[in-house]
């Protein structure tokens, strides 16, 4: 049997030969920046943090703060278990999951990263519950959340090497989150949650929390040990995830993740084929299909138009932004075909479709999913009186299809533009091809600017309102039509 | 036609009567794969002219409703079976998927048992088998493929040349480069090397 190899001097001589490739005040530079930026980033946002973690006057009861603990952990959770999280550099995955190193101390540095960021983040929800709880609650609750925030890690961590845990856990995460946002949308619309009998005992914190830190401790401890059965796969799964995610990042190319996400979708999926709707153009049909095949992504969605009713009582243009980024993001649910047409269009030239075709037929799965949710959700905000009076579903059958077009323009945008020449500025210079990217698709919402403007104005949908919603709608799609595609081309670039 | 400094194709001159067959063959790095991107208008020539059916090639409609090639790595749509690409590519040409043929072109080409996979599942062989299954579904008047016989098993090659044959049987024109003189003699196509069709004042080939 080969003897393990001691990994520090391994490391230590990987550190130094990447060392010498590399100017001296490289990593001073980099940290130089990143703290400079978060800090300038934190004073630009300070009004906007301060609303968000610590409210001037605080709206949640008991069981509000509850229910937005039952979220964060949620989402940590899911987010934490998207990561890996154990995870290797890609180098590092090819090179030394190989060696004969000891599996734990290959892995451990990665653990302790991950438990320290999940204690950020629970730290950081914990923090911002209490900020916006009603009843006063104990500081000592912020290093409670840091706690169970390193607890979910580790939980992660294990979920990570049992297939019948990570089912489990991912499940629990889902209908904690999913409880969770209906409880505070329950308490949003009016419905009054019971007492939880007041403010803990510091004494009980004290201890609870206490307990906790010792359990974290031995639980870190047998989490290291527990890095030894973590399997190859998912180790290389999570070190290509963490290389895309660094290439995403580097890059300024969200298009790597979303096509890593949407390529192991589909690689998990079970599929067993189906006819394409025969009355329906055989685009359309096909996006139908792929809508149907992505059932927990409707379930989301649907469940998602009750959302904004948490946002009734803060400014506005929250709302509003709310409302086209929902109505967006339900119509974005079968844009990977039209991703897939406009960054190769080989495919579209074995069908022997014109360009103003497949957008046509494209156009009418996204149109109708972000009406649909435009509707409903503009219906729900009513008739939780979140609104003036009018015919807000009717609103949201003229402005939904904006949902639609929108979508569709974003996902012709293929990649990011490096080629672009950049913008200085005097805080540097600005990348112009990222910025072109991230307005793709946004720059139509304009054609939502009569609804826009009707909710900022807080005035009642008449009408008169709505037609000129469905008017600005309807022609500016047509423009988009016309102008961007034409029956003589079959490629989608433009 | 040159890729930076170094020429590929120099006064190259390829004529395919329309209902024929043509085969170009050479050795690797000759530029056979590059005349077919040529001709396929995937790729512009420095100079000289490329005519399809009397039209320059282009990326209209209607060229590509003509026009079937493997010349290309092919994509897939996200979520879609290897059926279902099939069932798409003959319900976007106005064909009956129930007529067309599909599970008997998806037998003939050993790709019935993968019938429910994705196509990015599968070996680079069954997706050569899948890209030449569907430009053979779908009608058209001039087929241009790359190597078809690469990846394939000598069973899959006589099928494949079988197939071919008949389509030039039934009037489709036929352009390929391939590395495999009995495939291509079998598939009923004229042979002719890259050499012969090279050169100032070259016979324009099996014109």
């Amino acid at each position: 049997m080969t003897a393990v190899v001691a990994l520090r001097p391994v490391r230590r001589w990987i550190r130094k030969a990447q060392a010498s490739h590399r100017d001296r005040g490289d990593a001073l530079a980099t940290i130089y920046t990143v703290v400079f930026s978060i800090a300038v980033l934190a004073v630009m946002a300070q009004d906007t943090l301060r609303a968000v973690f610590s409210p001037l006057v605080p709206h949640l009861s008991g069981v509000g703060a509850l229910a937005t603990a039952a979220c964060a952990t949620g989402l940590i959770h899911l987010a934490l278990r998207r990561l890996g999280p154990v995870s290797v550099t890609r180098p590092a995955a090819y090179f030394l999951l190989t060696a004969p190193v000891s599996r734990p101390k290959l892995l451990a540095p990665s653990l302790l990263a991950t438990a320290f960021g999940a204690a950020v983040a629970g730290g950081a929800s914990a923090f911002g519950v209490l900020g916006n709880t009603v009843a006063p609650g104990s500081s000592l609750l912020i290093v409670t959340g840091a706690l169970f925030g390193v607890l979910l890690a580790l939980l992660a961590s294990a979920a990570q090497s049992r297939p019948r845990l990570a089912s489990i856990t991912d499940t629990v995460a889902r209908i904690a989150l999913a409880a969770g946002l209906a409880g505070l949308v329950a308490e949003a619309t009016g419905w009054t949650p019971p007492g939880l009998g007041g403010e803990a005992a510091a004494s009980v914190v004290v201890t609870v929390t206490g307990a906790l830190a010792v359990s974290t401790m031995l639980a870190f401890l047998l989490g290291v040990r527990d890095l030894a059965r973590t399997p190859n796969d998912a180790i290389l799964e999570s070190a290509k995830t963490a290389g895309t995610l660094a290439d995403s990042v580097y890059g300024i190319e969200p298009s790597f993740l979303s096509e890593m996400l949407e390529r192991r979708y589909w690689a998990t999926r079970r599929l067993r084929s189906a006819r394409l709707p025969r009355r329906l153009p055989p685009l359309t049909g096909q996006d139908l299909l792929l809508a149907r095949r992505r059932p927990a992504r409707l379930v989301w969605t649907a469940a998602s138009t009750a959302l904004p009713l948490l946002l009734i009582s803060v400014p506005r243009w929250v709302l509003v932004i709310a409302l086209l980024a929902g109505m967006v993001i339900a119509a974005k649910a079968t844009s990977a075909t039209i991703k897939t047409d406009a960054g190769n269009p080989v495919l579209l030239r074995m069908l022997g479709l014109d360009s103003r075709q497949v957008v046509q037929q494209r156009l009418w799965v996204p149109a109708v999913l972000g009406t649909v949710w435009a509707t409903v959700a503009l219906g729900l905000l009513q008739a939780a009186g979140g609104l003036p009076p009018g015919q807000w579903w009717a609103m949201g059958l003229a402005l939904g299809p904006v949902g639609g077009v929108v979508a569709i323009r974003a996902a012709r945008a293929g990649f990011v533009r490096n080629d672009l020449i950049p913008v200085d500025t005097p805080m540097g210079s600005v990348p112009t091809g990222p910025i072109v990217y991230a307005f793709a698709g946004l720059d139509l919402l304009i054609l939502a600017l009569p609804a826009v403007i009707t909710l900022l104005g807080d005035r009642p949908a008449t009408w008169t309102a709505i037609a000129v919603q469905a008017g600005a709608a309807a022609l500016g799609i047509r423009a988009y039509i016309s102008w961007t595609t034409d029956p003589s081309r079959v490629g989608l670039a433009r | 036609m040159s890729y930076g400094s170094t020429p590929v194709l120099v006064d190259v001159g390829l004529t395919v009567p329309a209902g024929a067959g043509v085969c170009v063959t050479g050795e690797n790095g000759i530029g056979k794969s590059t005349l077919l991107r040529c001709v396929s208008s995937l790729q512009q020539a420095d100079e000289g002219a490329v005519r399809v059916f009397g039209a320059a090639p282009g990326d209209s409609p209607d060229f590509w409703r003509a026009v079937a090639t493997t010349v290309e790595p092919p994509t897939w749509y996200p979520g879609l079976t290897v059926r279902e690409h099939a069932e798409l590519v003959c319900r976007a040409h106005g064909q009956d998927p129930d007529e067309s043929g599909i599970d008997e072109a998806l037998e003939k080409f050993g790709l019935a048992g993968h019938a429910d996979a994705i196509p990015p599942s599968m070996s680079s062989g069954q997706k050569q088998r899948l890209t030449l299954a569907l430009v053979l579904l779908r009608p058209s008047s001039l087929l241009i493929l790359d190597e078809p016989e690469q990846r394939l098993d000598p069973e899959g090659r006589a099928m494949v040349a079988g197939m071919l044959a008949e389509y030039l049987s039934t009037g489709g024109s036929l352009l390929l480069a391939s590395h495999d003189d009995k495939f291509a003699v079998a598939s009923g196509a004229e042979m002719v090397s890259m050499e012969q069709l090279t050169g100032p004042g070259s016979p324009a080939g099996p014109s």
